[in-house]
């Protein structure tokens, strides 16, 4: 089997030893900065971002990818001990490991939540492999008017993924477009929307803007914050008993299914799936009233499903260039700075590096098994670190990254000015997510629309004339709708649980 | 507390790895022992200021990382060629020296990057080619970049170029397909990094030989030859003018044929593939180069340094093995010679570009 032979070559890639170095970084670090309140995956694969710079392409995606899934694990810790979700996927595991925690047994619902996730996660890459080359196989039928529709799709997924007022993300989305167009344009060379300035015509660089709207305004919300965090008495193991286990069991299975399956469609993030999965399990379990009051399966299952979430995130990224969630987005932009452009030739063109860092994706989840389960206590003190510690050391990485990309301070200007930008946006509430997916989008959308208006006379009506585009358009429409009915639905139980008392930054 | 003492003792230290290695990428801070590890910089740096014959007054070079921006795509033949040059000069310097790809108009945004926007001190160079040089001049009323504003280094390698169509198309020659396209202009797209690009060039002196309409054409803009021949062989472009090494993968994928090649012989990468000239068409003279060069106002002793070293890479057989693996053949030009080259060139894409209507 042709997929299985690319998958074993790319595991022989993935333990070489700097690759295994890689995952191992990039899964201490995610888990560190999952750990840590008030720095999220999104703005760690930021600030990250530029370092990864001088590594190989392959090397640095690997780390970027283990820094988004070991965020995803580290965020269960301070969710059970400490009832603070570090995203908003992680408030289920809140409602029943807090309780847990309080009870004495935070330890084996740790332990749950490490194996449950290494389940859900090796579920969501082993799915990864079957799935992804099925699209692309169909690469070289995608041309210009499907990648059009693609990117209408993403951006049309993107807008209603922010949650909150479409119009309010409409207006963030075509303000991202707007300063996407600042500099040469891609097919005419010409500068444009350069009022003089000679800066403004390499363009602004999409690292300064997406540091300054994730980090910069990240660590400006925490100093107004004053951000503390308590830490409760010891809580026993963390290696779960049989009993333990097999009770979780089921949960983590179904878990990880609806995750995986869900986390398929674009725009589906992790979570809408981890709530999902959590109300599925108190639908079937047999005394309902348990959770919410220290239920195993209340954890096993949304950890399960925001893992297997986050890997199937990768093949939307992946085989069309589709990020489903704000890291992913951030993911993309490091795909294309490396000059990987995804979508369906990524497959045909980069093979080896694709099959790289899926098989890395095995690797990092059972390190993480290991960097979770003996040094969970490990994490567990780091999140002593005072605020005023981390946000100046936060903000030096800032600089340096913004300075790095181009060597110019005028990138670091930028950086700060996005920073406070996205403090303001924040405060009322603006999303900003997809004016950074729009700015990234942008200029690929623009060439679609070039290329595609230059093929025939028919123009722009070519993209409603050929099956594939007119497919993924049509598809972009149903899931537009089932991901407001989702989004609907997990904002309203996000306002119930916030209303019960959990602290949801 | 000491508990929490050791605890942040330990994340001050991650960190300081972290920013050590964060210097590293920035390539810009004055100290090189932060620099990304390679192999022997402290011993490297004094004997390569020597060897060169550098007088006392002038600083050693290179002392840190050097960034080769290529403007186009990754796995076209410009990125190939400077990703070979950059692997064998870090080796020959004991420095980092690392390929950047900046694609977008037509090669215009790395070479403005490169040229305009970093310092000239010799730590970016811009991997040059034809279509951002005398094409760019020619085709352009108002370049952004001008022959004036960089200094033509040295020339590494050349390429002919080869016209692909589908591998499932119609025509089975070249004359055929002159004859079709010169009739039906309208129906002709092809696939190419800018209005004034290698490709766009390519065409419009074919149609010219052949008396066909290059306005009527049409023209899709991509990012560089990997992302152009694919386009052609999913049928959504009808032909791709590239260099021959360009074309090879989906050549031996059988996704696309090739036929025919420029130049006055055939190219010994596809010695079964016949010359326009052969079927009739003569004077098709585009061909591709790529090189290197610097913003005007680098040190002389640079420019110096990249133009000898240029010249022992290129007459390196391992370095020749190289180029000829990725199907581009060795052909190096010092300074002088080159730039005389491409000024000559720019001459002659401009009255071509006059006649055919690619300058509007």
């Amino acid at each position: 089997m042709d997929t299985l032979q690319l998958l074993l070559s790319g595991l022989s890639e993935a333990l070489t030893l700097e690759n295994l170095l890689m995952a191992a970084v990039g899964a201490l670090v995610g888990t560190f900065v999952g750990v840590l309140p008030g720095l999220g995956p999104t703005s760690a694969i930021a600030i990250l971002l530029p370092v990864t710079g001088v590594l190989e392409p392959t090397q640095g995606i690997i780390m970027l990818a283990g820094i988004y899934y070991g965020a995803m694990y580290g965020g269960s810790t301070t969710a059970i001990l400490l009832n603070i979700p570090g995203e908003i996927s992680s408030v289920p595991t809140c409602l029943d490991g807090y309780p847990l925690a309080k009870k004495g047994r935070g330890g084996p619902a740790l332990g749950i939540s490490a194996i449950a996730s290494f389940a859900a996660g090796i579920m969501g890459v082993i799915g990864l492999v079957f799935f992804a080359p099925v699209l692309a196989d169909q690469a070289l039928r995608f041309g210009p008017p499907e990648y059009l529709a693609l990117m209408l799709l993403a951006l049309t997924l993107m807008v209603s993924l922010s949650g909150g007022s479409f119009l309010k993300a409409f207006i963030m989305g075509a303000l991202g477009y707007v300063l996407a167009l600042v500099g040469l344009g891609p097919s005419s060379g010409m500068p444009r929307f350069d009022y003089g300035f000679a800066k403004l015509v390499g363009g602004l660089d999409m690292i300064s803007i997406i540091i300054g709207l994730f980090a910069i305004t990240e660590v400006l919300k925490g100093i107004e914050e004053k951000r503390v965090t308590t830490v409760i008495g010891k809580p026993g193991s963390v290696y779960p008993s049989k009993a333990d286990l097999k009770q979780s069991a089921g949960p983590a299975v179904r878990g990880g299914l609806v995750g995986f399956f869900l986390g398929l469609l674009p725009g589906c993030s992790a979570a809408i799936t981890s709530f999902l999965a959590y109300d599925l399990e108190k639908k079937v379990a047999k005394e309902p009233q348990r959770f919410g009051r220290g239920a195993l399966e209340g954890v096993a299952a949304p950890e399960a499903a925001n893992n297997a979430t986050s890997s199937a995130g990768f093949i939307p990224l992946f085989s069309l260039g589709i990020p489903s969630s704000p890291p992913l987005a951030i993911l993309l932009a490091g795909l294309m700075i490396y000059g990987l452009t995804p979508g369906p030739v990524l497959f045909e063109q980069n093979a080896s590096f694709v099959w790289t860092v899926i098989a890395s994706m095995f690797v990092g989840n059972a390190m993480l098994l290991v960097l979770n389960l003996p040094m969970v206590w490990l994490w567990v003190k780091l999140t002593r670190v005072p605020y005023g510690i981390m946000a100046p050391i936060i903000l030096v990485f800032c600089t340096i990254g913004a300075y790095s990309v181009r060597n110019s301070l005028f990138d670091v200007l930028v950086a700060f000015l996005f920073g406070g930008l996205g403090y303001l946006l924040n405060r009322y509430k603006w999303p900003v997510v997809p004016l950074v997916l729009c700015f990234i989008l942008g200029p690929l959308l623009e060439e679609s629309l070039i290329q595609t208006t230059a093929m025939s006379a028919e123009g722009l009506a070519l993209v409603l004339q050929r099956p594939i585009s007119s497919v993924i358009l049509a598809a972009a429409a149903v899931l537009l709708v089932i991901s407001l009915v989702l989004n609907r639905r997990t904002q309203l139980r996000v306002q119930q649980e916030r209303e019960r008392g959990i602290d949801i930054t | 507390m000491k508990a929490y003492q050791i605890w942040s003792r330990f994340l001050l230290s991650l960190l300081a790895v972290l920013v050590a290695a964060a210097c590293g990428a920035g390539g810009s801070q004055p100290q090189p022992q932060t620099a990304p590890a390679d192999a022997s910089p402290a011993s490297a740096s004094p004997s390569a200021a020597a060897d060169q014959g550098a007088t006392k007054t002038e600083p050693a070079y290179p002392v840190r990382q050097i960034e080769y921006i290529v403007p186009y795509s990754a796995g076209g033949g410009v990125d190939l060629v400077a990703r070979a040059a950059a692997d064998y000069l870090s080796k020959e310097w004991g420095q980092p020296i690392a390929v950047i790809n900046k694609p977008g108009g037509g090669g215009t945004v790395g070479a403005e990057y490169a040229l305009k926007q970093a310092k000239p001190d010799g730590y970016t160079v811009l991997a040059v080619n034809v279509s951002n040089t005398s094409m760019l001049a020619a085709g352009m009323a108002e370049p952004l970049i001008k022959n004036d504003d960089q200094i033509y280094t040295a020339r590494i390698g050349k390429g002919t170029m080869a016209f692909a169509v589908k591998e499932d198309a119609a025509w089975s020659d070249f004359a055929s397909f002159s004859e079709w396209a010169r009739a039906n202009p309208d129906a002709l797209t092809w696939t190419s990094v800018g209005p004034a690009g290698f490709s766009a060039f390519g065409v419009a002196e074919w149609l010219d030989r052949i008396g066909g309409d290059y306005v009527k054409t049409r023209m899709i803009v991509t990012k560089g030859a990997s992302d152009s021949v694919p386009k052609v062989a999913g049928g959504h472009a009808v032909l791709a003018i590239h260099t021959v090494g360009e074309i090879n993968p989906m050549l031996q994928a059988k996704k696309v044929k090739v036929l025919a090649v420029g130049g006055e012989e055939r190219s010994p990468f596809l010695p079964d593939v016949p010359t326009a000239a052969e079927q009739g068409i003569e004077g098709l003279s585009v061909f591709w180069w790529t090189g290197v060069s610097f913003p005007k106002g680098t040190p002389e002793g640079v420019i110096k340094k990249w133009e000898a070293a240029v010249a022992k890479m290129t007459s390196d057989p391992d370095f020749v093995k190289k180029l000829h693996d990725i199907q581009v053949e060795p052909a190096y030009a010092d300074s002088a010679q080159f730039t005389q080259d491409v000024e000559k060139e720019t001459q002659y894409y401009t009255e071509l570009a006059e006649k055919t209507g690619i300058r509007n």
